[in-house]
């Protein structure tokens, strides 16, 4: 009797209906003992009130962040049984320090936000729970984009569910080129120029001010998504080769272009580029009102979809035109890749069962809606990308049927981080020109693959 | 010898020999210190034991360690991101501590001026040094900006070229050596203090004896104060070397590998690269080298820190 009475005092006090003092009185009242007091308040948990609740982390800022919780409102308004609550944490893309000591410390989340191109490193980690289980015979490389699914997976298991993805382009200002005397239909996006071209443009637009400062700039190289992959696939490169289980930064197309860097920079003197990149080079955390494109400083740039998103918010007043990379010579095909995030279920998920449902809604077809139709976005489900209600804007339609059918991919390695340490070292070292590119890229080589051989053979198709 | 030991452990028994009272004060000192005890048990040294006996692992900090003995001591002798991370920590570590020591001082100095606003110069001086290092990386970021901050505008106007000091291999270590002497003021404090130590008598002697403002700083001052000038150099040399946060923020390590420092490398071996026995070995050989170095400069002190006998 006694035994009933604390438990429902228990479960009152977890409810909130009373508070400790109280509790405490009415146990002293039915006269129980202190270890049945404890007993009674294990079997009602702080947490089992909040059983259904699923943690989500994401590093995502603003505007992105809006979407997601967007997302899980809807998610939370239309379940009962699960809640999920979006926490933003600190990280980027690799760096994953917060979630790898909580989970340690056993407080990480349910669901996590990863980039998936890093789902193979933190599954050869041992970070990741394996979804087989979950998935309960599912095939889900049907409803997903083949390239989205084989980075959520690592050695033939899946770790993630695709999210969203992406794919670069060449933005231009149509004014900023009609001033400098360049006919903007000349950057048609149904015919790529060759980088030759694309140099002489450039060049035309660049001012330089009394002080010998690049003051104007056609392209600056390097801002922005002119990373070492876009010059890499751009002239035909292959970052890995499956067969011999090897990096290959070396490769002769990956060289090529980084040889175009190289000379580009160098004709126009790389300390001045580099005073007029800025020391955020090629970070997409610049503040947009820093950002060299929006401030009408820079003409061409090479970034991806999220950029319509942003130019409409910051400068809506800039005409500008969307077309595809250029070419290494013509009649070659132009060449984008893509990336984009997933989600994963961390080691110690305290909810497992919620996780699973909520990241089958948010990297579904409801929550990928949502996420595009909010950001710019790409999905990664086969039923949205043909679903052309979704891209009314023609620029976001030319990202998603021109580009993401062809767009390249990141090599899903479980040394993805280093590889992309190592790519970007190379890069800088080229366009400061402080290496020749052939030689910075070897030391690349060099510096990843000893990583990368314990983990071989290695699966990434 | 054999007869020394079991009389050093009797002396020491004799002497720990304590009355019931004393015991219990014992007991009860214990106590109250026992939160730090613990502390000191669980978060350091059971941690250092840990990352010492995981650097003869492969771990990822999941699943098992598998040993591997010596192999990550090895591993790092032929890794050319490990010398190219040692040399840059030694390279910003020599000249950042000296620098600093000689603009601690001169904050010290003028601290130290016998004029009735003095308390006002001092608050402004330590000022910078309350900003922590992260804060402190973001405002150096604007202000050292290439296309808009202020340092850029004053040189261009100066006739100067525009760099971009930390988007410049040639410049970036050099920059967050500037930027460490913001946090000059913390040191001066301690200098302060020392110069107030020093008695005013021996300056009252030597300016009978005609000795000039520059004597008395190089014949009196500067002895007088050896022994805080080692101190804030063992713990510049130990700080200099885990050089860390204003990399992190600022450069990222880069650019072309040039502020890639010691810590940063250990960090990303560690939380980025899966590789935590790798890091926990680089963790090992950076304690070695700082000990060594510390040692070197001990005895080094020998020559010059002068401590008074009286």
């Amino acid at each position: 009797m006694g035994n009933d009475a604390l438990h429902d005092l228990a479960r009152q006090l977890r409810s909130r209906r009373i508070d400790r003092r109280q509790f405490m009185q009415g146990a002293a009242a039915l006269g129980v003992s202190a270890t049945a007091i404890s007993s009674a308040l294990r079997a009602h948990p702080a947490r089992a009130q909040n059983a259904k609740e699923v943690t989500f982390w994401t590093t995502h800022t603003e505007p992105d962040l809006s979407a997601l919780q967007m997302i899980v409102d809807t998610f939370n308004k239309e379940n009962t049984d699960v809640q999920a609550k979006l926490v933003q944490v600190v990280g980027d893309e690799t760096d994953t320090t917060k979630l790898m000591t909580a989970v340690r410390g056993g407080t990480g989340p349910d669901v996590y936000m990863l980039d998936r191109f890093i789902v193979a490193q933190r599954a050869a980690e041992g970070v990741l729970q394996e979804l087989t289980n979950f998935a309960g015979g599912e095939d889900l490389s049907e409803v997903y984009v083949p390239f989205a699914w084989a980075e959520a997976n690592f050695q033939g298991k899946p770790y993630a569910l695709p999210f969203d993805t992406d794919a670069r382009a060449l933005f231009y200002n149509k004014g900023m080129l009609q001033e400098a005397g360049v006919d903007p239909a000349e950057l048609d996006p149904t015919k790529p120029i060759t980088f030759d071209r694309f140099t002489e443009i450039a060049t035309q637009i660049n001012q330089i001010d009394q002080d010998g400062n690049f003051s104007r700039m056609g392209f600056a190289g390097y801002t922005h998504q002119a990373w070492h992959y876009t010059y890499g696939f751009a002239f035909g490169g292959k970052f890995f080769d499956e067969a011999s289980c090897q990096v290959t930064p070396d490769d002769p197309g990956i060289v090529a272009g980084h040889q175009w860097l190289y000379d580009y920079t160098k004709s126009l003197n790389p300390q001045k580029v580099n005073a007029f990149a800025g020391p955020y080079a090629a970070t997409e955390t610049v503040p947009e009102e820093q950002d060299p494109f929006i401030t009408k400083r820079l003409a061409m740039a090479i970034t991806g979809d999220w950029m319509l998103n942003t130019l409409a918010k910051f400068a809506p007043d800039i005409d500008y035109g969307v077309t595809l990379i250029p070419v290494g010579k013509a009649g070659d095909q132009s060449a984008t890749w893509a990336g984009g995030w997933s989600m994963v279920m961390p080691q110690g998920a305290k909810n497992p069962e919620g996780a699973w449902k909520f990241m089958q809604y948010i990297a579904g077809e409801q929550g990928q809606r949502t996420y595009v139709t909010e950001t710019k976005h790409l999905p990664t489900t086969n039923s949205l990308l043909q679903d052309a209600s979704l891209f009314e804007d023609e620029h976001h339609r030319f990202f998603a049927e021109q580009l993401l059918p062809t767009a390249k991919n990141r090599p899903p390695l479980p040394v993805g981080a280093k590889y992309w340490d190592e790519l970007t070292t190379a890069w800088q070292k080229i366009y400061l020109n402080q290496e020749e590119p052939a030689v910075a890229l070897k030391t690349a080589k060099d510096r990843v693959q000893g990583d990368l051989e314990a983990f071989c053979p290695i699966e990434t198709s | 010898m054999s007869v020394a030991t079991p009389r050093t452990q009797k002396g020491v028994l004799s002497r720990v020999r304590l009355t019931r009272k004393e015991r219990r004060n014992l007991g009860v000192g214990l106590l109250f210190v026992s939160p730090w005890i613990v502390g000191f048990l669980a978060f350091l040294v059971y941690p250092i034991y840990y990352t010492l006996r995981i650097s003869f692992t492969k771990y990822s900090g999941f699943g098992e360690p598998a040993w591997i003995g010596l192999d990550n001591y090895r591993a790092l002798l032929s890794d050319d991101l490990f010398w190219t991370s040692l040399y840059n920590t030694l390279y910003y570590t020599a000249l950042a501590v000296p620098l600093g020591a000689v603009v601690a001082m001169g904050l010290a100095l003028a601290m130290n001026q016998p004029v009735p606003e003095v308390p006002i110069y001092r608050a402004i001086l330590y000022l910078p040094a309350i900003l922590p290092l992260f804060a402190l990386s973001f405002i150096f970021l604007i202000l050292m900006d290439p296309t808009k901050g202020i340092f850029n505008q004053i040189l261009i106007h100066l006739g100067l070229p525009n760099v971009n000091w930390f988007g410049n291999p040639k410049w970036s270590k050099l920059a967050l050596v500037f930027l460490a002497q913001f946090g000059a003021g913390q040191v001066a404090l301690i200098f302060l203090a020392g110069l107030k130590g020093i008695p005013v008598t021996l300056y009252e002697a030597a300016m009978l004896d005609g000795a000039g403002a520059w004597n008395r700083f190089r014949n009196i001052t500067i002895p007088m104060m050896t022994p805080v000038i080692l101190y804030d150099l063992i713990l510049g040399l130990s700080l200099g070397l885990q050089v860390f946060t204003q990399a992190y923020v600022i450069t990222q390590g880069g650019p072309a590998d040039s502020t890639r420092f010691y810590v940063m490398y250990l960090y990303d071996n560690a939380f980025r690269y899966g590789k935590m026995g790798y890091a926990s070995a680089l963790a090992w050989v950076l304690f070695v080298i700082t000990f060594v170095l510390a040692m070197l400069i001990f005895r080094w002190s020998q020559r010059w820190v002068h401590y008074e006998t009286t």
